[in-house]
């Protein structure tokens, strides 16, 4: 194989290589490799490898650019349904919310869940620190629970803020997680079987 | 459908639905590397839109846990990554095939009067 062909196959997969983004570095090694094995297959087929026939195994390829992303989509909805990491299956569940209504919705109830989850759990362990601006209180603008910097009103749950805190937030974080993972089948769903009825149940 | 509908998108659209079913029901048959698998499908079904999406769905599948996947040196000169079923893609599979014939079976008879020109 010439220079000129090497340098045409070394740039499609540089191109691949940039498109697969945030993906391990050990899948997208396995990933080039495995699409470099297939180039270089389908150019050994059939005769000497001319710069028409390497044009045409790489169109019939796909874009670089298009395939990428599908890798993308597929691997990190794919993790963060077998993930327990919050920041995985928010950053999967944006993902999914940028091309679908139910998704952005899904992923603006998933980050309320973990702010509110975070919230608590925080504050169960600043409250024997900061006594007096930690806690639970019934203001005018309604129910608050956090920090405060003034506060005006009698403080609700007093040092029970921490056992609460824990308890609620931690269950908070679990429901949180299995409701998104739940979800995020859906995202799946979509993609793969967009109209029949025979997708696949993972 | 309005006549301004272009139909090249929903046919893609359709293949890309049933192109992991295939893929399953290919692999049944038994191990394969990706280039067997797209040939295999190009042979027995008209689903693959671009050669390279074959391999990201296979991707998801091995992540998933319905297909395993192991490297191996080939006497071309370079390693080939065969794909196989698991116990439970083989399961999946047989279920998705018992799906997919129901629901092809209805969709039939709801078609079968357009496909003879037969009147509402």
């Amino acid at each position: 194989m010439n220079i000129e062909l090497q340098t045409r196959i070394d740039t499609y997969l540089m191109k691949l290589r940039r498109s697969l983004g945030e993906l391990p570095p050990e899948d997208v090694n396995d990933i080039l490799r495995e699409i470099r094995g297939h180039i270089l297959e389908r150019a050994e087929n059939g005769g000497q490898l001319t710069n028409e026939k390497l044009v045409q195994i790489l169109r019939d390829l796909g874009e670089p650019e298009e395939i990428g992303p599908l890798y993308q989509r597929e691997a990190s909805v794919a993790r963060a349904r077998s993930s327990l990491s919050p920041t995985l299956i928010l950053r999967a569940t944006m993902r999914w919310g940028m091309n679908s209504i139910l998704g952005f919705a899904v992923f603006v109830a998933g980050l309320f869940g973990y702010g509110l989850a975070g919230g608590l759990i925080v504050s169960a362990f600043v409250k024997p620190f900061d006594p007096e601006h930690v806690g639970a209180w019934l203001t005018g603008s309604g129910f608050t629970i956090g920090t405060l910097a003034h506060p005006t009103h009698p403080d609700l749950l007093g040092w029970w803020i921490i056992p609460v805190g824990l308890v609620v937030g931690a269950t908070l974080l679990v429901a949180t997680t299995r409701f998104l993972r739940w979800m995020l089948r859906f995202a799946i769903r979509r993609r793969i079987v967009p109209s029949a009825p025979v997708a696949l149940p993972v | 459908m309005p006549d301004n509908i272009p139909i090249d998108n929903w046919q893609a659209q359709m293949r890309k639905g049933w192109l992991e079913v295939a893929i399953l029901a290919t692999l049944w048959r038994g191990r394969m590397y990706g280039l067997e698998i797209l040939r295999d499908l190009e042979e027995r079904s008209d689903l693959v839109i671009a050669e390279g999406t074959v391999y990201p769905v296979l991707n998801r599948l091995r992540t998933v846990g319905l297909v395993e996947a192991q490297w191996e040196e080939s006497d071309s000169g370079h390693p080939r990554k065969y794909y196989s079923l698991t116990p439970t893609g083989r399961k999946r599979t047989r279920l998705l095939a018992t799906q997919s014939s129901e629901f092809l079976s209805k969709m039939l008879v709801l078609i079968q009067p357009l496909i003879e020109g037969k009147p509402r």
